[in-house]
């Protein structure tokens, strides 16, 4: 065709080929920028400023640039079009434009007050995210590395009060944020704020539920940095885990809670249409996470891919992404699938793993979680300007504030003196103080709360979640290290320390029986690590008992099918070492450097150890320190722990 | 690129897939009202009726949002299956060592066998037309805000579509799905590739072969390219006769083939080489050509589209648009070429002059920005993000590789090792999907076989000239064995197959996709099969024993030291060798051993080793004693102090040497790798015993650098460990 023509048409599709290159390059920098300012803020030991808090400093500072010193550029972008021939939205549009056809996809759904602010400034558009975005790619590794670097004894250990602390104390906290923001919401009808039936009840619990989901990243780093006591540790760590996982499927039951007549009205069938969504949805999320991850131990542990370490690893990303992709083809919720996805193959995964692999997917995952983190964090501050839709209202924001406060405060005082009547060691008070003040909020509420900003409600929930994620981040992240030392919190307790009593510990308990150490943990663990440790670990690792002599008779030929050589080689070796030696894995933590085969160099020590004599301290504190999962940086300082200012 | 980049650009890509609510109306209708603007709604039909109570369709959109995502995340799964699929059948033909089936060529396999299915077993929907008005408009904006009875919906541009191919919008709503932009494959799967490929060149050998390598791969894909566009154009001309051409079919578009066909990527033949261990040479030959190649290709495909002669007939020959095209290539290469070579040295100089070293996560995640970066702001500046990334690549193992602590080298390395392991698999599993899958094939047999005689010719008329051109002024010549391996490892790959996806508007785009699918196809399983019987068959050397090699340079590395040896970058801590024997790189000792590399290389090593090592890593001389005394001041700021340290002590040094060796060693073969106490033991132990132990860390480090796969690394850990017990 005529060139001229032709021109214009290939200089207007110019800046589409390079979509995204520049917004994704203003990202890249941002975090460039982060990671050094971390890097300098660690190298001077500042704590109290979290590289999330300063990815979110950085954003903010960008949203700022982007929305004021940017002119709007294509005004005509906004212009609407009608179609009255159009009756439906179709996924594809083909637009004839002086005999050039292009072709355009759906976006979304706008709704009409919402038009304006699309009309004009394109890059604030461009910068803008589709929310699922948060959904699929940058929360799963998350998530994931969550679940999987989960401290597994403590976890276990504790295990009943954070469930409790997970399930009943988000329940509770939703219902209560929701309550007190239903009391404001009608004082701001009556003030003349709001029109009367534009913020339903359910939209109060919907912001309760999303507001439930903490996140404390921030005091989580500060805590393995001054090596707070381990307990508060996997209290708040496993809480704040398992915390997002009911905040979410929560969210979403409550925004299909639909009745059938008056939409606000109670109706007791669609209560409980949610409530058993809820329960449908967590179990069978929880159901194809695990699967998933028995199918990589199984596979793991019958193959020997562990000679290829580059493969192993490709295995073990993919089914993890697989339970994430499944889940959501089925309905469920992928986050959740992964999250026990993660803590089942750091249970029993891992230990098939060969060392290669095992450094390799803690890494990956590592490094997957710091940028994701990061990104979010940051795209944070960017929306804080970025995006159009804000409703800021005083009253709302101070209600959330304060509803946010007492709803914690109901959730950890009233349930951990109902947990202190049940434990042995209970939590004291400076415990509960500090898990009141790490009600942090953070990545999960607020993809929560950006995936629906539709409705004006649900702008100003999206608007006063923002606000409420910097404040705490920034304000509580950053007291967290005056409120250690002001709770007098135990820091710097060294895991060394903690590792030396525990082996001795172990050893007579061996003598008497191995329940008395454990003297702290619930009759849930008991029963738990029992079958874990006869059924579970067997089949799936090369650990524990063969199962030959764990399972009843009548099912001979399939535990000899499922054991693995190595379990009988060291039965028969030592049957008390081997128990032993068991044990202080499981003590020591879930993944002693299991025997598998093909690393033999990598277990220097094991040979002697096997021994009835107490494992050498220093070859168990490397590998407890080596299990601990969290970021290389810190294990680096681990060596030379400066000694915490705070005593 | 890049892990959770790469998931999160992964996800981009995905999100952006994620479709419409409603729709599934049907395919296509035409309808124009208003002046300019027609607007034809494709639609997939599920037979929904559109119109309908508001708050029905309300739910029913939810509820097409939520199934659109559900299927989208299915055909994903489909992929990750495939994948899963093809790691475990090659783990099972590694372990039986079966040698004629690479895992790419697997990959294709089971995509070939999904597609299948796909294809044969899933109903095509169709739909019904209905017509819609709209108002007019003279250009195309990138949003699209429609309103539709009251509802506002946005639309985002997508693409250029050719009047022609309105009708043949995908009906079948499981295949629309499973296909992917194209460009997925060049902003999210490429870059991964060929960024682990420019990180993973071995550099001793890399260099030495630098004018050989710079020969094949810019004058050899010209000529290719040429000799390929030439014969192509004669079958074009001889199908137009048979009248089996259904369409126009232009001299640019057969230069265009040559191009994108050019493009070589023997990572089946490569990955044969690695585990036989052939000849080094020959290694690095195939691998640098096809790195380079690659590059070449894809800036040379993109001139040749560029060419847009002046006067009426667009496709005649026009001096002034082909030099214009000449220019765009130079243009495009070198500013491809800067960006990545600069981001490479901003890495390497922010690494050098902070101590980022202590936090590894930090550093490494440092690394992958950067590298990302590179990609993204050469794409945004109109260059070619691959290329930049390649070069970016090889910058960064040069310099940057060097200032990273010893865990960062491991994490990135095995980070981006695992992304390209995952990217390529994928890329393969596509192909062998869109056999099937993509819906306007153009399947001509006389094409086809042109484009099968033309590549081998191509092939042959580029090695067997330029290597007699090459062996007049190489010392060590290429043998003719070496000539027929190269001739025959001319396998086609990832990079072909995107460039010809990333068009397939035009009749002879789709021609040439088809035909340029096949031909990798049968490259990869034939060519790839036979390459174990080709290599014995040539008596060309195998199993070139690492060990034998390490007794040999354990030797030159015992009297002549690394100063003069261009055998690899020595790590940081190294130079104290260096400065010891390194100041006189041209000392006779130093001509000696690399009597074999060319004056290119020389130069090059020595500006390389005497300026751009000091500027950008701990290693080297001082720049005090390289640079004039003019620049003084500049000097000192930019050496590192190590460089000084590294003169005087050299007994402590030499321990304190040996002990980070150990780490790096540990680090590699040994379980307890985590950097942490443990590993440290180990150090302890070994530092005792330090001076002793010169030997074998050194023949570590020459290993280490490498920078192969890590089947062979593990192997070597537990090699390792033995020289460690003799010590003991």
């Amino acid at each position: 065709m005529d060139g001229q023509q032709e021109l214009p048409a290939g200089k207007g599709e110019h800046p589409f080929q390079h979509q995204g290159a520049v917004e994704l390059l203003v990202f890249n920098f941002l975090l460039i920028l982060t990671i050094l300012t971390i890097w300098l803020f660690k190298n001077h030991r500042v704590r109290f400023l979290h590289e999330t808090g300063g990815a979110m400093l950085y954003g903010l500072l960008m949203g700022l640039i982007l929305r004021y010193a940017t002119a709007p550029t294509d005004v005509q972008s906004g212009t609407v079009y009608e179609c009255g021939k159009l009756a439906f939205g179709p996924a594809t549009l083909l637009v004839n434009v002086t005999d050039h056809v292009y072709e355009y996809k759906y976006k979304r759904e706008i709704s009409q007050h919402n038009v304006g602010p699309h009309q004009g400034n394109a890059i604030l558009e461009k910068m803008t995210f589709d929310p699922e975005i948060f959904f699929n790619v940058l929360l799963p590794p998350i998530i994931f590395h969550a679940g999987y670097s989960l401290k597994k004894r403590h976890f276990f250990q504790n295990l009943g009060s954070i469930l409790t602390y997970a399930f009943l104390g988000t329940a509770i906290s939703c219902v209560v944020i929701g309550l007190i923001m239903y009391g404001f919401v009608k004082a701001m009808v009556s003030a003349g704020q709001l029109r009367k039936g534009d913020f339903h009840f359910t939209d109060c619990l919907y912001f309760g539920s999303l507001m439930s989901a903490t996140d404390p990243v921030t005091v989580l780093a500060i805590f393995h940095e001054l090596h707070v006591d381990p307990d508060l540790y996997t209290l708040l760590f496993g809480e704040s885990v398992l915390n997002d996982a009911v905040a979410i499927v929560l969210t979403h039951s409550i925004s299909i809670y639909s009745p059938k007549d008056n939409p606000n009205a109670f109706d007791a069938a669609a209560f409980f249409q949610s409530a058993g969504n809820f329960l449908g949805i967590f179990a069978g999320s929880f159901a194809m996470g695990s699967a998933y991850a028995v199918i990589t131990a199984l596979l793991t542990k019958f193959t020997k891919l562990h000679e290829l370490p580059l493969l192993e690893t490709g295995l073990f990303f993919l089914l993890s992404w697989s339970a994430f992709l499944s889940a959501e083809a089925a309905g469920l919720t992928g986050i959740v699938a992964v999250l026990f996805c993660g803590v089942t193959q750091a249970h029993y995964t891992y230990n098939n793993l060969s060392s290669d692999s095992k450094m390799r997917t803690k890494q990956l995952f590592e490094f997957m979680n710091f940028l994701a983190e990061n990104v979010i964090f940051c795209y944070m501050g960017l929306a804080l300007f970025t995006f159009q839709n804000h409703i800021f209202n005083a009253l709302f924001i101070l209600g959330a504030f304060l509803a946010v406060f007492v709803a914690r405060a109901c959730n950890i005082y009233p349930l951990s003196f109902l947990l202190n009547l049940g434990r042995r060691r209970r939590t004291p008070w400076s415990f509960q103080h500090m898990m009141m003040f790490s009600g942090l909020r953070g990545a999960v509420a607020f993809a929560l709360a950006i995936r629906d900003t539709e409705s004006p409600p649900k702008q100003m929930v999206f608007t006063t979640t923002l606000l409420l994620v910097f404040f705490t981040v920034w304000v509580f992240g950053g007291g967290t290290t005056p409120m250690l030392s002001w709770l007098r919190i135990r820091v710097g307790v060294d895991l060394e320390e903690d590792q030396k009593e525990e082996p001795a510990s172990h050893q007579e308990a061996n003598n008497l029986g191995k329940n008395t150490t454990r003297a702290e943990s619930a009759w849930l663990f008991r029963m738990w690590y029992g079958f874990d440790h006869k059924y579970l670990k067997p089949i799936l690792t090369h650990a524990g008992p063969p199962l030959t002599t764990t399972l009843p008779e009548w099912c001979g030929p399939l535990s000899r099918l499922l054991t693995s050589p190595q379990a009988y080689g060291e039965r028969l070796k030592e049957d008390d070492a081997d128990c032993i030696v068991s044990q202080d894995e499981l003590a020591m933590s879930y993944q002693e450097q299991s025997p598998s085969a093909g690393s033999p160099p990598a277990r220097p020590g094991l040979g002697l150890d096997r021994s009835p004599s107490p494992p050498t301290p220093p070859n168990k504190e490397n590998i407890y320190e080596g299990d601990l999962g969290l970021g290389g940086f810190e294990l680096k300082l681990g060596p030379t722990p400066g000694p915490p200012p705070l005593n | 690129m890049e892990p959770d980049g790469d998931a999160a650009r992964l996800g981009l890509g995905r999100a952006a897939r994620t479709l419409p609510p409603r729709l599934l109306l049907l395919p296509l209708l035409p309808l124009l009202l208003g002046r300019g603007l027609r607007v034809v709604a494709a639609a997939s039909s599920s037979g929904a009726a559109a119109e309908d109570s508001s708050a029905m369709e309300e739910l029913a959109t939810e509820k097409e949002a939520e199934e659109s995502h559900r299927q989208d995340s299915v055909s994903l799964l489909t992929f990750i299956l495939l994948l899963t699929l093809t790691i475990l059948t090659i783990w099972l033909f590694k372990h039986r060592r079966v040698r004629f089936l690479h895992e790419t060529g697997l990959a294709m396999i089971y995509g070939l066998i999904v597609g299948v299915i796909l294809r044969y077993g899933t109903p095509a929907t169709s739909g019904h037309d209905k017509s819609l008005s709209c108002t007019q408009e003279d250009r195309a904006f990138s949003t699209l805000l429609v309103n539709v009875s009251g509802k506002f919906f946005e639309y985002t541009l997508k693409g250029e579509i050719s009047p022609g191919k309105i009708n043949s919008v995908e009906q079948n709503d499981m295949l629309r799905k499973v296909t992917f932009d194209p460009e997925v494959f060049f902003n999210i799967l490429l870059p991964p590739i060929i960024f682990h490929a420019g990180y993973s060149l071995k550099k001793r050998h890399f260099f030495r072969n630098l004018g050989s390598i710079l020969a094949y791969a810019f004058l050899g894909t010209a000529v290719s390219c040429f000799i390929i566009g030439n014969l192509m154009y004669g079958v074009v001309k001889l199908m137009k006769i048979v009248g089996q051409l259904s369409d126009k079919f232009y001299y640019t578009d057969c230069l265009f083939f040559g191009a994108i066909i050019s493009a070589t990527d023997p990572v089946t033949v490569l990955a044969i080489f690695n585990e036989l261990h052939a000849d080094v040479d020959l290694y690095a030959l195939l691998f640098g050509e096809s790195v380079l190649n690659d590059a070449v290709a894809i800036v040379l495909s993109s001139s040749i589209v560029a060419y847009q002669p002046a006067g009426l007939n667009t496709h005649a020959f026009d001096a002034a648009a082909f030099f214009k095209s000449v220019g765009i290539f130079l243009g495009i290469f070198s500013g491809s070429f800067t960006m990545g070579a600069v981001t490479g040295v901003v890495t390497a100089l922010v690494t050098k002059f902070t101590k980022l070293h202590c936090f590894p996560l930090l550093e490494t995640a440092l690394f992958f920005l950067m590298s990302w970066s590179t990609f993204l702001l050469a794409e945004a500046c109109g260059f070619t993000g691959v290329v930049a990334v390649l070069f970016c690549g090889i910058t960064q193992a040069h310099y940057t590789y060097n200032n990273l602590s010893v865990e960062s080298r491991s994490r990135t390395k095995q980070l981006f090792e695992v992304l390209h392991f995952l990217a390529e698999n994928f890329i393969f599993s596509y192909m062998g999907l869109a056999l099937f899958t993509f819906q306007k094939h153009v399947f001509s047999p006389v094409f086809i076989i042109g484009a099968f005689v033309a590549i081998f010719l191509g092939r042959a008329a580029h090695v067997y000239p330029l290597s007699f051109f090459l062996n007049l002024g190489r010392r060590h010549k290429i043998g003719w064995n070496f000539q027929h391996m190269m001739m025959f490892s001319g396998l086609r790959g990832a990079m072909a197959f995107a460039l010809a996806i990333r068009d397939t508007a035009s009749y002879a785009r789709q021609m040439m996709f088809t035909t340029t699918l096949l031909i990798v196809f049968f490259t990869v399983w034939i060519v790839g099969g036979g390459t174990t019987p080709m290599l014995s068959w040539l008596n060309i050397r195998v199993g070139v024993e690492e060990p034998l090699e390490e007794d040999q340079n354990e030797h030159r590395w015992l009297y002549f030291r690394v100063g003069v040896d261009p055998d690899q970058d020595p790590p940081p801590s190294n130079d104290s060798f260096q400065v010891l024997q390194g100041d006189g790189p041209d000392s006779a000792g130093g001509n000696r051993t690399k009597q074999e590399s060319a004056w290119l290389f020389r130069l090059w090593y020595s500006f390389d080793h005497n300026y751009l090592k000091p500027i950008l890593t701990h290693s080297g001389p001082p720049l005090t004693t390289t640079l004039p005394a003019c620049c003084g001041l500049l000097a000192r700021c930019l050496t590192s102090p190590q460089v000084y340290d590294n003169q005087e002590p050299l007994r402590e040094e030499d321990s304190d040497f040996i002990l980070t060796e150990g780490d790096l060693t540990l680090t590699y073969g040994d379980s307890t790798v985590t950097a942490n106490g443990s590993s440290g033991s180990h150090t302890a132990s070994t530092s005792l015993e330090g001076s002793r132990r010169t030997k074998s860390s050194s023949e570590e480090v020459l290993e280490r650098d490498l920078g192969m796969g890590d089947q062979k690394v593990s192997s070597r850990g537990t090699r390792l460990v033995f020289p460690l017990e003799d010590n003991a």
